[in-house]
C-alpha cells in the first residue's frame, strides 16, 4: 500500500504578510497585497505599461534568521529560506532526531536569481569587463541555489530537486515531493515555491508580452481582479510558501499536528502554444480528473477550488469553462477562491501559496475572498466566487497551477482524518 | 617583510568586511584558509574585492601564491609597482589543497 502523505507545517513570506498568521488574517479580511511600483532604481517606471505589483515590503533576510546562509543567495532563496524556517518550526520537525538521509528539500521556482543576474548581465554589457562579473553569479542564478541552500541550512540529505515549469512550479513540487514519499525515497520534504523577480528587465518582458493589467496603474489594489468582467491582465507578485510534506506514518510517530493530507497530483501537457492555453479548456479539465483519479475520488467530491485565476482575459474563462466541463451542474456548488486577487501573481511561489490557503481552508473551514469580483464576468462566472470571505464544510480541496510552456497540475488536498 | 600600510589596511579591510569582523585583528601573517576559515569559493570572493578596490585584473596563474594575507599584500604592491608580469616573476608557493572542490 503507498504511503499517505500530509502537511504538518506551513510558512510563507507574501505582500500581505510575512508568516502564516499575518497572512492568513489579511486574506480573510481582503487585505490587497497590490501597490504601485515607484521606481526601479536608478530610473523611473515611465516607460513601463504597467506600473503596480504585489511586492514583500521592508524585507530584510538577517531580520529574519540568525544563520549566515541568506547572505550569498538571491532574493527568491532568501524568501524559500524564511519561509522554510517557519514551516519547519510549525511543523515541530526537530532535525537531530531525524535521519537526514530521509529528509529531501523540493523547490519550484519560475525565474529564480534575476536580482543579481540583471544587475551582473547588465554591467557586463554596459562596461564590457568580463573580469568584473562577480564570481558568485553562477551559483546565484543557477535554478536550485534554493533547493540547496536550505538543504544546507538543515543538513538535509535527501533527495533534492528544483523544478522549473513557470507559474505551475511550485505546484508541481507538491506532486513530486508526494511521489517522493509515496514511493518511500523520503519521510519528510520540504516542499518550496519561490520566486522574486519584480525587476526591471523581466517586469519589461511581461509588459511587451502584454501579460500585465495597465487599467488599474492608479488604484494598484483594484489591478488583480480574476473572473471580473473588467480584468486586463495579471499583477506581478513575489514571495515563498513552504509546505512540510510527510509519511502520515512519520508524522503519526512523532504525534505531529496534521493539517491536512495531499492525496493526489496530476500533470499534463497541452502541448499547444507557448503562453496562451487551448479555449476548449479540455486539458485543463482532463488534468482535474487525472489528480481527482489519483486520490481516488471523483468530482462529485469536490468542495472548494483554489483557482489558477491570475486575472487575464484567456486564462481566467478557460479555467471557468474546464470546471464547468468536469464538474457539471456542480459547478456552481463548489466554493472557489483565487489567491492571486490579494497578493498577484508570484510566479513559482503561486502552487505553494495557493496550497497554503488551500491547506487552511480545509483546516479552518473559511475561505479567503476574491478581491475585485465586483462584475462577474459572464464567460466565467461562477456561483462559488465572493468577494467576502466564505464559512463552508469542506472535506476535499483542489489546486490549479497552468504555466508556459503549455503544462498543466493540480493537487487534491483532503481534510486530515480525526 | 616591509608593507605599504594603505595597501595592508586596504586588504584587511576588505577581509574584514567579507568575515564581519575588526580589520584589526587580522593579521599579517594569518593563513586565509587555517586562520581565517575562508574556503576555495570565499578566497575567490576576497580576490574580486581586492581587484575591485585596487583596478587590478589578477591572472589565475597567480592565484596558487596567496594563501596568506602578506602574500596578498605583497602580490598587490608588486603589481601596483613596476613589475610587468607578476606571475612570472616569482615561482608560487605550494599550493595546499582548496578545502572545497566546486561541482560544476
Amino acid at each position: 500500500m503507498r504511503a499517505r502523505v500530509v502537511v504538518t507545517g506551513l510558512g510563507v513570506v507574501s505582500p500581505i504578510g510575512i508568516g502564516v498568521s499575518e497572512f492568513w488574517k489579511a486574506a480573510l479580511s481582503g487585505q490587497s497585497g497590490i501597490s504601485a511600483i515607484t521606481s526601479f532604481d536608478p530610473f523611473s517606471m515611465d516607460g513601463y505599461r504597467s506600473k503596480v505589483a504585489g511586492q514583500v515590503r521592508n524585507f530584510a533576510v538577517e531580520r529574519f534568521l540568525d544563520s549566515p546562509h541568506g547572505e550569498r543567495v538571491d532574493r527568491y532563496a532568501q524568501f524559500a529560506l524564511v519561509a522554510a524556517k517557519e514551516a519547519l518550526a510549525d511543523s515541530g520537525l526537530q532535525m537531530a532526531k531525524e535521519n537526514p538521509h530521509r529528509v529531501g528539500v523540493i523547490v519550484g521556482a519560475g525565474m529564480g536569481g534575476m536580482v543579481m543576474g540583471e544587475r551582473e548581465i547588465t554591467q557586463l554589457y554596459q562596461q564590457q569587463k568580463p573580469h568584473r562579473v562577480h564570481p558568485n553569479f553562477i551559483p546565484v542564478i543557477t535554478l536550485n541555489s534554493a533547493s540547496g541552500i536550505i538543504a544546507m541550512a538543515y543538513g538535509a540529505k535527501g533527495p533534492n530537486l528544483t523544478i522549473s515549469t513557470a507559474c505551475s512550479s511550485s505546484a508541481h513540487a507538491l506532486g513530486q515531493a508526494l511521489h517522493c514519499i509515496r514511493e518511500g525515497r523520503a519521510d519528510v520534504v520540504i516542499t518550496v515555491g519561490a520566486d522574486a523577480s519584480i525587476t526591471p528587465l523581466v517586469f519589461a518582458g511581461f509588459c511587451s508580452l502584454r501579460a500585465l493589467s495597465s487599467k488599474f496603474n492608479d488604484q494598484p489594489e483594484k489591478a488583480s481582479r480574476p473572473f471580473d468582467r473588467m480584468r486586463d491582465g495579471f499583477v506581478m507578485g513575489e514571495g515563498a510558501g513552504t509546505l512540510i510534506l510527510e509519511s502520515a506514518a512519520h508524522a503519526k510517530k512523532r504525534k505531529a499536528r496534521v493539517y491536512a493530507e495531499i492525496a493526489g497530483y496530476a500533470a499534463t501537457s497541452e502541448a499547444y502554444h507557448m503562453v496562451i492555453p487551448r479555449e476548449d479548456g479540455v486539458d485543463v479539465a482532463h488534468t482535474m480528473r487525472l489528480a481527482l483519479a489519483d486520490a481516488g475520488m471523483t468530482p462529485a467530491q469536490v468542495d472548494y477550488i483554489n483557482a489558477h485565476a491570475t486575472s487575464t482575459i484567456i486564462g481566467d474563462a478557460v479555467e471557468a469553462k474546464a470546471i464547468r466541463q468536469l464538474f457539471k451542474s456542480r459547478a456552481d456548488k463548489i466554493a472557489i477562491s483565487a489567491t492571486k486577487s490579494l497578493i498577484g501573481h508570484t510566479l513559482g511561489a503561486a502552487g505553494a501559496i495557493g496550497g497554503i490557503a488551500s491547506v487552511l481552508a480545509l483546516h479552518t473551514g473559511q475561505i479567503h475572498p476574491t478581491a475585485n469580483y465586483d462584475d462577474p464576468d459572464p464567460a466565467c462566472a461562477l456561483a462559488g466566487l465572493s468577494r467576502s470571505a466564505q464559512e463552508r464544510r469542506m472535506k476535499v480541496a483542489l489546486l490549479n497551477a497552468f504555466g508556459f510552456g503549455s503544462n498543466n497540475a493540480a493537487v487534491v488536498l483532503k481534510q486530515a482524518t480525526k | 617583510m616591509a608593507t605599504d600600510p594603505t595597501i595592508s589596511l586596504k586588504i584587511r579591510t576588505a577581509l574584514g568586511e567579507y568575515l564581519k569582523r575588526d580589520p584589526d585583528t587580522i593579521l599579517i601573517t594569518q593563513h586565509l584558509r587555517d586562520d581565517l576559515g575562508l574556503d576555495s569559493m570565499a578566497v575567490i570572493e576576497l580576490l574580486y574585492r581586492i581587484e575591485e578596490a585596487f583596478d587590478l585584473q589578477i591572472p589565475d596563474q597567480d592565484l596558487v601564491g596567496l594563501t596568506n594575507v602578506g602574500h596578498v599584500v605583497n602580490y598587490v604592491e608588486k603589481r601596483l609597482g613596476k613589475t610587468a608580469s607578476p606571475a612570472s616573476t616569482k615561482k608560487p608557493a605550494k599550493l595546499s589543497k582548496p578545502k572545497g572542490k566546486k561541482k560544476s
